[in-house]
């Protein structure tokens, strides 16, 4: 047994090269012991929030909407009606006697005053208990504006965060197909999973652009109403976080047959691929060798940086926690490109597919986890001597209070990490955290009235450092 | 108020969230949220921005089935769970949302558990109601304050004691203010909660695995031998904890303001005088000595500034009050919950201002508009009418997302009054450099 805090827990924590079963995984916390995983209408709320102009209505009592009010990272390069908080604001009395008259007249109400292109209308754990009616009060709605207004089902308790993700993916594939386009280029394509977090977008779109392909929709980081709905007329799908958009990739293949590949945009190596991938798809040579020459170009343009940044990091070990297993799969990747050794990785809801794939580009020894929770963190964080934990906010105090170096890869980092410029961000922030010389601060103060302190040397003798 | 039914951008945050504030402050007390899973999650993110610090809070991570079927056995294994991985003393165990609508009998599946399991009794479990729908965080707070002290003040012998009550969410740094200032006057107390270093704890060799400190079980029992309580920032609400007492155990109970300003401070001052017999220390005579000297040097600076203060109601009225005694124009006070009590004593504190209780921030932003107000002071969540406005804006209480430093914000006390005179001062002087930075 690898850490045996929780019963229930063991099956869920493996050392690669010495468990032989499958990771368990894709099932319900264990309660009482503190998972990291949010609800489904967390899941929900983070991929349809990025959408810029549409309207987010949360219907629920007011901590849902205060909790998740303009706190994604993400960047906008225009309207701002995403970064307000709307709610129905749930009284005991709306939990009495229902809900939907408050909701329709909210929905009116807050249609007269802004005009979006679209309204999403989320639900809680207590619409789903009380029962509204939320997809007849979003089709009478949808009559009267004239815009589509979609309920996204999302009470928190239906499932974890993949719920919610589905939850979105539905609302947007019935926002897509409703409008015509004639595009300008015969190469065409949607970005999927790609939410614009501190900029990462526009550090990537150039490349497509260069390569001569219009991107029709932005899914959702930067997006538009207007473009999601006319996101069936693209010749490609790219799918960026597979954990929350496959599924409307899927969707998307099956109706409009728009075929999809999943790639990221996250590390040098992995960049590239995801150029020479799209060049490959469209079938045109020219296009391939343009994606070629961009590479080339990239690469020996931040090369000498994260060079220089490699020999200051290479052979420390890192630990990854992520929401989904896309982006701890490219973490992984970077690493390497860094010399960095990963030692722990782990997701909140990653699958069995995820898992293997994750099995197969670690190294033996290294821990897997699924679902973990603080108190199993921080034991194999000791356990696994991590030099740093790439995760999100509710870990970076944890990690510090252990003297661990620590990275966001989540909502609130402030610099891009996509596309090489923002591998060379990451590889930056990774050596400023590693190599602080905070972690060489003496922990213990020395006393001169300590016995065997002969002379007072001011305290500089530095016996124990905060990070060993 | 607002045009539209709706909650834009709610000035206010649910229940369960002020329960962690109290919960946290007593020693060897892990938090359970009976709901589901993304209760927790928000909630600790939330804490965690806020203190820049790990928030564990446990959840019983209610699923479909346990909606239907009801979550006692989650509410039991979670129970369990965090007693295994924890070692807690203490339990405070907060209802939400969804295990409110669904019906769940909180106290009598606690009654159960520990009927099943005798190794478990010695814990003590702390049930409180605290479902969003029904108020915000304050209300929250006070609602799992009243519900320690129920749980545990226990009769013995008399002992001399003072009760000092928060019975409003303030900072680590502002109860260690408190703290100190018992201290330096030799008076035994019993603060409660104590969140100085739960919320605000320093690195060392081996973290325990809930944050050291707190209010101790033994030292909340005794709360009900004590001379008196007094509870600080109980002027308007959140008076309960202490009236419990008085009503219980013939402890008598003098709410007071947040000790914010020169008049709310010696009105704590002269209480604890009262009580105890003693005076106030000879520092504290200087701290006053000083504060005023601080607020005559800013006060031409200050005078007439129209102003806007927002944010939980306590410290709304501890600020609108000093704000007098500085010669500012408190032009909008607000706060996020319902409170009429808050409502009348805003209106006789400054009777200039329009005040709104139970509002968004789409609310505060038109009479911010409306009043042309030249400065702002409340929370972070002000942001964005500050950025849109071109308002300047003085982070105080919480939530403070954007800045560091919550944690070691004080504003009680002589010294923290006169730290705010200069905060409030250089706010305005670094707005004045700004828009005048033209070429001559």
């Amino acid at each position: 047994m690898i850490v045996s805090i929780f019963e229930g827990r063991e099956g869920h924590i493996q050392e690669k090269g010495a468990s032989p079963l499958p990771l368990a995984c894709s099932n319900e916390s264990l309660a009482g012991a503190v998972s990291q995983r949010a609800c489904v209408y967390s899941g929900a709320r983070v991929v349809l929030n990025p959408l810029t102009d549409a309207l987010h209505l949360v219907h629920g009592p007011i901590g849902c909407a205060a909790y998740t009010w303009d706190i994604r990272g993400s960047y906008t390069s225009g309207p701002r009606l995403y970064k307000n908080s709307f709610s129905t604001d749930m009284k005991e009395l709306d939990v009495i006697f229902g809900g939907e008259k408050k909701l329709e007249k909210t929905i009116r109400e807050l249609y007269a005053e802004h005009h979006p292109p679209a309204i999403f209308v989320y639900s809680t754990c207590i619409v789903g208990v009380i029962g509204d009616d939320l997809q007849a009060v979003c089709k009478a709605a949808t009559e009267e504006l004239g815009i589509p207004v979609i309920p996204v089902r999302s009470e928190g308790f239906r499932g974890n965060k993949n719920e919610g993700y589905k939850a979105a993916c539905n609302a947007l594939f019935q926002l897509i197909g409703s409008r015509d386009y004639a595009a300008k280029s015969p190469y065409t394509l949607n970005l999927l999973g790609e939410y614009n977090v501190a900029g990462d977008l526009w550090k990537v779109k150039p490349y497509f652009e260069e390569l001569g392909i219009e991107v029709i929709a932005s899914l959702t980081g930067d997006g538009r109403v207007e473009d999601i709905r006319r996101a069936h007329l693209a010749g490609l799908n790219l799918v960026q976080c597979a954990g929350s958009m496959t599924y409307l990739a899927r969707k998307l293949e099956e109706k409009y047959g728009i075929p999809y590949r999943r790639i990221s945009f996250f590390g040098l190596g992995d960049m590239s691929s995801a150029l020479r991938t799209t060049a490959e798809f469209f079938g045109s040579a020219e296009m391939s060798a343009k994606a070629e020459e961009i590479i080339e170009r990239e690469r020996s343009r931040v090369g000498p940086e994260i060079e220089r940044i490699r020999q200051r990091v290479k052979s420390r070990k890192a630990a990854i926690y992520m929401g989904g297993a896309a982006k701890a799969v490219s973490l992984v990747r970077a690493f390497q490109e860094l010399g960095i050794e990963v030692v722990i990785i782990g997701t909140q809801t990653g699958d069995r597919d995820d898992y293997q794939k994750i099995s197969y580009i670690v190294r033996e020894g290294t821990v897997i986890i699924d679902d973990a929770n603080p108190l199993e963190l921080a034991e194999l964080l000791e356990r696994q001597d991590a030099d740093l934990l790439v995760a999100g906010v509710k870990e970076r105090f944890m990690a510090y209070k252990l003297g661990i170096a620590f990275c966001d890869f989540n909502h609130d980092r402030t610099s891009e990490f996509e596309g090489f410029d923002g591998m060379v961000n990451f590889a930056r922030e990774v050596d400023v955290s590693i190599n602080s010389p905070v972690w060489k601060l003496p922990l213990l103060r020395k006393s001169p009235l300590e016995k065997g302190v002969e002379e007072f040397s001011g305290g500089d003798d530095v016996s124990e450092p905060c990070c060993g | 108020m607002s045009q539209s039914r709706a909650a834009v951008n709610p000035c206010s945050m649910c229940m369960p969230l002020g329960s962690v504030l109290v919960f946290r402050g007593i020693d060897g007390c892990m938090p359970l949220f009976h709901g589901s899973q993304g209760c927790s999650t928000y909630m600790r993110l939330y804490l965690a921005h806020h203190f820049r610090e790990s928030v564990d809070i446990a959840s019983s991570a209610l699923s479909e089935k346990a909606a239907v079927y009801g979550g006692a056995a989650n509410l039991k294994k979670g129970l369990k769970n965090v007693i295994k991985g924890y070692s807690p003393k203490a339990i405070g165990l907060s209802t939400t949302c969804l295990a409110e609508t669904i019906g769940d009998d909180v106290v009598r599946t606690v009654r159960e558990f520990l009927e099943e399991e005798p190794d478990c009794r010695s814990i003590t479990i702390i049930p409180v109601s605290t479902p969003s729908y029904a108020d915000s965080h304050e209300e929250g707070y006070s609602a799992a304050l009243l519900a320690t002290v129920k749980a545990l003040a226990e009769r013995s012998k008399p002992n001399r004691k003072l009760n000092l009550v928060v019975g409003t969410m303030i900072s680590p740094a502002e109860v260690r203010y408190l703290k100190r200032l018992l201290g330096d006057w030799a008076a035994e107390f019993i603060l409660l909660p104590d969140i100085s270093r739960t919320f605000d704890a320093p690195i060392s060799a081996d973290p325990p695995r809930i944050p050291a400190g707190g209010t101790t079980l033994e030292e909340i029992r005794d709360t009900a031998n004590s001379l008196a309580s007094i509870t600080v920032g109980a002027w308007a609400n959140h008076r309960a904890a202490g009236e419990y007492l008085e009503k219980e155990f013939s402890v008598p109970h003098y709410p007071l303001p947040l000790p914010i300003g020169l008049k709310f401070t010696d009105m704590l001052m002269g209480r604890i005088e009262e009580i105890t017999g003693l005076h106030m220390p000879e520092a504290y005579e200087q701290e006053r000595g000083c504060l005023l000297d601080a607020i005559v040097d800013a006060h031409k600076l200050l005078a007439d500034v129209r102003t806007a203060v927002y944010g939980d109601s306590e410290m709304v009225l501890g600020l609108l009050n000093f704000m007098m005694e500085l010669g500012i124009r408190p032009l909008v006070a607000a706060t996020g919950g319902l409170s009429k009590a808050f409502e009348k004593l805003a209106k006789e504190i400054a009777p200039e201002a329009v005040v709104l209780a139970g509002v968004d921030f789409s609310d505060i932003d038109g009479e911010i508009a409306a009043q042309e107000i030249e400065l702002m002071v409340g929370p972070f969540t002000g942001r964005q009418i500050a950025r849109a406005r071109k308002i300047p804006l003085l982070r105080v209480g919480f939530p403070n997302h954007d800045r560091f430093g919550a944690s070691r914000q004080s504003l009680l006390g002589y010294q923290g009054a006169a730290g705010l005179v200069d905060d409030l001062a250089n706010t305005l002087l670094e707005e004045r450099e700004r828009s005048s930075e033209r070429s001559p």
